[in-house]
């Protein structure tokens, strides 16, 4: 005990306040709360900065690879895959920080039994989840965002040195880019409805890393048709399917793609809201 | 005030806490004692919603407290001193909890200096000892001015000084009218800091009583007694009604006569006493008296003192 012995209730502490406040716990404040949470760990900050070195390293660096490749082929000419796709190649990593941010917004609170305080303050348990969702879903979506601008100009950039460049105004362009961003912060609160469901970080974690990017490896190793059957329901499949400048046909189109991304996330956040209520914290 | 109706709880096979009923006053300090595993800390989580009761209810303020609007307002709780984010400093700890509840840094502050932690809320709390995430813990308790505060096994790491100045607390807090119930289970810690003792073992309510007549009621009492002539003093004795019981160190254990009498009856028989010692059976003997019974994890009693154990 370094600190130094203080002074039995000086003046600061008042009489019991005997009448209740009025207002009940406002979204607001919740919103606040979660809000000093976020920004007091250095794991969001850690998050943030693994997920953009690898949407827009890895994005520069994989379409520069190819676009050389394809400048100097060794025989014949290969296909240059969609132009718009190579400027997202970094995400499939990236979004694995990103879920890891999601995730931590709950168990990290689990883990250490502060979660059983917040509910103390907050006993709306699903007051204090959506908070959480609120909060780390718009870090998450503008970080997404950036990031998908940033990898976008900056493979184009790449790109254009090879004649291959696209225009955000080009068809298309514009709303791909917006749902790259957009799917992190999707995966963001997968993570976080894995974490509250699960309550354990390593096993959010891993499920996360299932979901979003060992299965649908495991699935490219299937017969066809198979793969693509099972696959197009998956997340990252979905968001590829939003971020191609010429969707592949025989998975969904990109309007019902973004609903299956968007289901994921809410299924796991409504299993989270099932767990958090129905259990003992 | 905290009140408590027929509560029970079941954890699959194991009941936890088996039909408990107690209300906690304001303007008091009770503490609420009980073996390990008696079910203390599963009646305070029950009592601030965190577990579902599977019978019964808790009402705090008159409310249960999942009906409580604002309830950093109303009831503060420490229950576990290391819930806290590694990472995170003690100020952000707290701004965060008092934030969601609408109460402003301010206060923060103002709990910081109260429990002497101001110097060190930049650090981050992992860094911090027992002692100081116990405080943490209870300025987090403090945030919102709260009229009943409970605490789960306060004193738990605190060194002397940090034992005083709860104690000191507490019975502050209690006396500016405040409910504040106080888990331990250590009767010596209470002994010294409560007015009032809830007792349970296995979940069973054992004792809910004023402390002064807890001691009267169960503290034993009987007058330790030396003599060369023991034997011819204990007849003596026993003839006048006591009860005489040699102790192993060559005494004897008298009940059913005060000292002065002893002292009489062996001065009018011309019998030297060589000392003569009024004992009080401690607080804490009363406590393992009653709570014997009702330990679920018992350690076996060392070889030959199996009869002084209890």
């Amino acid at each position: 005990m370094t600190a130094a012995a203080p002074p039995v209730l000086p003046g600061s502490t008042r009489p019991p306040s005997r009448t209740a406040p009025a207002a009940a716990v406002r979204a607001r404040d919740l919103l606040a709360s979660e809000w000093i949470k976020l920004w007091s760990v250095r794991s969001t900050y850690a998050a943030l900065s693994i997920a953009a070195v690898l949407a827009v390293g890895l994005s520069a660096l994989g379409t520069y690879l190819t676009a050389a490749a394809a400048a100097h082929p060794p025989h014949g000419s290969p296909p240059l895959p969609d132009a718009l796709t190579l400027s997202f190649s970094g995400f499939p990593t990236a979004q694995l920080a990103v879920a890891v941010l999601g995730v931590l917004a709950f168990t990290a609170e689990q883990s250490t039994g502060l979660i059983r305080t917040t509910f103390v303050a907050v006993p709306r348990r699903r007051a204090v989840l959506a908070a959480k969702a609120a909060t780390a879903g718009a870090v998450a979506l503008a970080a997404g965002e950036v990031l998908a601008f940033a990898s976008f100009f900056l493979t184009q950039a790449i790109l254009s040195g090879h004649q291959r460049g696209l225009s955000l105004a080009h068809p298309g362009v514009a709303g791909a880019v917006l749902a790259g961003g957009f799917y992190l912060a999707v995966v963001a609160l997968l993570g976080l409805g894995l974490g509250a469901a699960l309550r354990s970080t390593a096993a959010a974690i891993a499920a996360a890393v299932a979901l979003t990017y060992l299965i649908p490896e495991i699935l490219s190793l299937l017969p066809s048709p198979w793969n693509g059957r099972i696959d197009r329901f998956l997340p990252l499949t979905a968001a590829q399917q939003l971020v191609s400048l010429h969707p592949r046909t025989d998975m969904f189109a990109p309007a019902l793609s973004l609903l299956v991304v968007i289901g994921w996330a809410a299924a796991a956040l409504a299993a989270a809201c099932v767990v958090i209520t129905r259990r003992d914290a | 005030m905290i009140e408590v109706c027929g509560l029970t709880k079941r954890f699959g096979p194991v009941t936890a806490v088996d039909g408990l009923s107690f209300t906690v006053r304001p303007g008091q300090v009770t503490g609420f004692l009980g073996p390990n595993g008696a079910g203390k800390t599963t009646t305070l989580r029950i009592i601030l919603g965190l577990d579902a009761p599977t019978t019964g209810r808790a009402l705090v303020g008159g409310r249960p407290y999942q009906r409580i609007i604002r309830p950093l307002h109303e009831a503060g709780a420490m229950l576990d001193a290391g819930a806290v984010h590694p990472g995170r400093s003690a100020r952000q700890h707290l701004r965060s909890i008092a934030r969601s509840n609408g109460i402003g840094a301010a206060r923060v502050g103002e709990v910081l200096v109260l429990t002497g932690l101001d110097a060190v809320a930049g650090r981050r709390a992992g860094g911090f000892s027992l002692g100081m995430k116990q405080r943490l813990g209870i300025a987090a308790a403090l945030l919102g001015d709260p009229p009943v505060l409970m605490f789960d096994e306060p004193a738990n790491g605190l060194d002397p000084e940090g034992i005083h100045w709860i104690r000191q607390l507490f019975r502050a807090l209690a006396g500016e009218g405040r409910t504040v119930f106080v888990s331990s289970h250590l009767m010596s810690e209470m002994a010294l800091t409560a007015d009032h003792l809830i007792i349970i073992g296995r979940g069973r309510l054992i004792a809910d009583t004023p402390v002064e007549e807890f001691v009267e009621s169960r503290g034993r009492r009987d007058v330790l007694v030396r003599s060369p002539r023991a034997g011819d003093l204990a007849a003596l004795l026993a003839a006048h009604g006591a009860a005489v019981t040699p102790e192993p160190g060559g005494g004897l254990a008298v009940t059913g006569l005060e000292a002065p009498a002893i002292a009489d009856l062996a001065a009018a028989r011309g019998l030297p006493v060589h000392e003569l010692v009024p004992r009080h059976a401690s607080l804490e003997d009363a406590y393992l008296d009653i709570t014997g019974d009702a330990t679920q994890y018992r350690a076996a009693a060392p070889a030959g003192e199996g009869a002084a154990a209890r």
